[in-house]
């Protein structure tokens, strides 16, 4: 335990903590994006925006996030080649990224969606009768009311994404797991890196969920 | 100055517009009244296209609102102010906020030029004092003058009110009649839907009765109140005064 419990090894898994937030957090942003376009798509009016956002969210959905993963680092690449004749090479830490932001957009998408048909019909209404367009209707009056509603299930896709973004360690991006994996093989003991990392992840959740009852409760004002 | 004609709308299986007309001279005030279900709000929101109606148009001096020509059906909504029945403020701004936003976002104006304009309003409602609250901190009263305030600031040459007190509490309905008496007072043109036969009374022009999607009467509102031409107005009129 002592050999293996050194700042150094310690500040090796922190480091790879930080990564696993970072992932986590980009991919809960870019995730959002593309949850608010896919959301307005999947009510739009048009038929074929609907659709489009209905295969997105079907797709990420219905496939295991490490296919995801790997169909975007070992896949993507063969898959440019077959059509630019060009080889390239990416960087694991962005391919993780990619698919995890992709797979969190997915099921964010559903979440806005549910949080923006939440939102009464005569706030859309008062719009019209404003002559406020849809943009600014939707950043400025329903998505405020719609992110609100849905914070605690927010909530649970980040702590969600931050537990998943683990899976990239399978591709070698240098995150908690991973690094705890590397602690393990080097002293061959997995038990206290294993131990460590799960305190760590612990901490992360719990510190976010203590965070988002606190922005819950401040945001409870305009009720 | 506002043209409705033959106006008919459906709702899956029910009727609930049938042929209805009306035409609003500026600087008229014009009360729909009628027993619920009657269509009046139904016939309210054609007229400003919140429903599309299945049949008839509206015209705006003399110009068709047409949602297909959306330029001009744009153009002649903003012209048209509607207040609801239950407020629709945003609960995420403030009074300022909720004045200002359409101004700016749709009239372009600068946010001092919008603020200035919103304070004027918020003074003609009385609620200057309340500028910086939230609508969840007003009374149904306050919001409801809010909600006017709002619409004003927009400029339009028209109101449109739908049952504007109809979800307040009895000692809050006096404040809002109030403000749209001023309104009237100072040439509003207005269209209320509303069951405030006191208001309807003193207020109005001209009162339209409508039953089952239909208009059946329609006068000047004394000869309406005093003496009602249908029985159908008679035995409305009697059954909602008690004497």
């Amino acid at each position: 335990m002592s050999k293996i419990l050194t700042a150094e090894n310690l500040g090796f898994l922190l480091q790879g903590a930080g990564l696993s937030l970072l992932l986590a957090f980009g991919a809960l942003t870019i995730g959002m994006v593309i949850g608010v376009i896919m959301a307005s798509a999947r009510l739009s009016k048009v038929k074929i925006f609907n659709w489009l956002g209905a295969i997105y969210v079907e797709l990420f959905r219905g496939t295991p996030m490490l296919l995801q993963i790997f169909f975007f680092y070992l896949g993507v690449p063969v898959l440019i080649r077959m059509v630019t004749g060009v080889r390239i090479r990416m960087d694991v830490t962005m391919v993780a990224l990619i698919a995890l932001s992709l797979n969190s957009g997915a099921y964010q998408t559903e979440l806005i969606r549910s949080g923006i048909q939440g939102v009464e019909k005569g706030q859309w209404e008062a719009c019209e009768t404003l002559g406020i367009s849809y943009w600014t209707m939707m950043l400025k009056v329903i998505l405020p009311q719609a992110f609100k509603r849905i914070i605690p299930p927010m909530v649970s896709e980040f702590i969600t994404l931050i537990k998943d973004s683990s899976l990239a360690s399978c591709i070698a991006v240098g995150e908690l797991m991973y690094n705890t994996q590397v602690l393990g093989a080097r002293y061959y003991n997995y038990l206290y890196p294993l131990i460590i990392a799960a305190v760590i992840y612990l901490c992360m959740t719990l510190v976010i969920s203590w965070f988002a009852r606190r922005l819950e409760r401040r945001l409870a004002v305009s009720d | 100055m506002i043209k409705a004609e033959h106006i008919s709308k459906h709702f899956s299986g029910l009727h609930a517009l049938n042929d209805a007309s009306l035409e609003v001279n500026k600087g008229e005030v014009v009360c729909l009244i009628g027993p619920s279900g009657s269509g009046k709000s139904t016939f309210l929101r054609c007229i400003h296209g919140l429903e599309t109606p299945d049949g008839g148009l509206v015209y705006l001096e003399g110009e068709a609102l047409n949602p297909k020509n959306k330029e001009s059906f744009r153009r002649l909504r903003n012209r048209m102010g509607f207040v609801f029945q239950h407020f629709n403020l945003f609960p995420n701004m403030t009074v300022l906020d909720n004045c200002t936003l359409a101004q700016i976002s749709v009239l372009q104006k600068t946010p001092e030029e919008a603020e200035k304009t919103a304070m004027l309003y918020l003074g003609k409602v009385g609620l200057l004092d309340k500028k910086d609250s939230y609508p969840n901190q007003l009374s149904g009263g306050q919001k409801q003058r809010v909600a006017i305030a709002r619409a004003l600031c927009m400029n339009p040459d028209i109101m449109l009110f739908d049952e504007p007190t109809s979800a307040l509490d009895p000692e809050m309905i006096k404040e809002v009649l109030e403000v749209m008496q001023d309104l009237a007072a100072q040439g509003m043109t207005m269209i209320v839907v509303t069951h405030e036969m006191g208001f309807a009374r003193k207020v109005a022009d001209r009162v339209v009765f409508l039953e089952a999607g239909r208009v059946i009467e329609e006068a000047d509102s004394e000869t309406f109140f005093s003496n009602p031409k249908t029985d159908r107005a008679r035995e409305f009129l009697g059954k909602v005064f008690y004497n």
